[in-house]
């Protein structure tokens, strides 16, 4: 057995265990049949979908397998800062005063999935809309543009996201 | 218990009311989309974490808990594309005026 089919075989396995995670929060039912209907739905769908899911290339450890205990905190972390994004929204919409720029930065995220989440979390944070993500590149609209500086504007924008999500993923 | 629930489904429906008017008040797309997907989705959350703190820790609530992961998921995507549309399109953002222009 070569290392492809090794590795074919670990993807299958890896994404048979996140449909798994997914139908028992659905079901929330611990009976042997649900299991097993469970399993083997998700075992059929990996075959056909493993090579989406995980790419041939995304090989390192981290990518496939994040830190479950800092995972789970984040999305409190990230409603926390909605909330405040929201109070600024409102005078914002109130008295009109808005001077909107486009900025374009990186990211030094390596993974796929960090990335996609480093884009939406920025989506939903204070005055700032992610138009575009090109492997590391990102642009993004700034409601109260205070700097175009493509690095400073990057500190600005991704804060504390990327350190969190680079301890998360890689 | 039912006061704080209450206060976030009340806080759901502010947020909801004025992300409607900023949709109408902002000049261009860019602009309007902010409001929208910022206030759409803190509404969306507001009136979840009600319904849980009215239904209590069950299995329900843990539903309502994917849900809104997934909405926190869905929603950045659906404003994503709305705005990378419009930037490919090539419709520049508004900019405020200068002080020079003006005269």
């Amino acid at each position: 057995m070569d290392i492809h089919q090794k590795w074919r075989i670990i993807r299958i396995l890896l994404t048979t265990g996140y449909l798994i995670i997914g139908w028992l929060v659905f079901t929330g039912n611990f009976s042997p049949f649900s299991l097993s209907i469970g399993f083997l739905f998700s075992f059929i769908i990996a075959v056909f979908t493993y090579d989406i899911f995980i790419e041939k290339e995304e090989v390192a450890r981290r990518a496939l397998l994040p830190r479950i205990s800092l995972l789970l905190i984040y999305p409190f972390f990230l409603i926390f800062k909605i909330y405040l994004a929201s109070f600024k929204m409102v005078p914002a919409v109130l008295t009109e005063k808005i001077d909107p720029r486009i900025v374009h930065f990186r990211t030094r995220l390596k993974s796929d999935m960090a990335r996609v989440l480093l884009a939406n979390s920025i989506t939903l944070t204070p005055g700032t809309l992610t138009l575009d993500l090109n492997n590391d590149h990102l642009i993004v609209h700034w409601l109260n543009a205070k700097t175009i500086h493509s690095h400073y504007a990057g500190k600005l924008i991704k804060g504390y996201f990327e350190i969190w999500l680079k301890k998360i993923w890689i | 218990m039912r006061l704080i629930a209450y206060f976030f489904l009340g806080m759901g429906v502010f947020f909801a009311t004025f992300g409607n008017i900023g949709m109408l008040r902002f000049p261009d797309v860019y602009t309007r989309l902010q409001a929208s997907s910022k206030c759409g989705i803190t509404s969306i959350i507001s009136i979840f974490i009600g319904l849980i703190i009215l239904e209590g820790l069950n299995s329900v609530a843990l539903r309502i808990t994917v849900i809104t992961i997934f909405f926190l998921i869905t929603s950045p995507v659906s404003s994503h594309i709305i705005g990378r549309s419009a930037y490919e399109e090539g419709i520049l953002p508004w900019r405020k005026e200068k002080p020079k222009d003006k005269q």
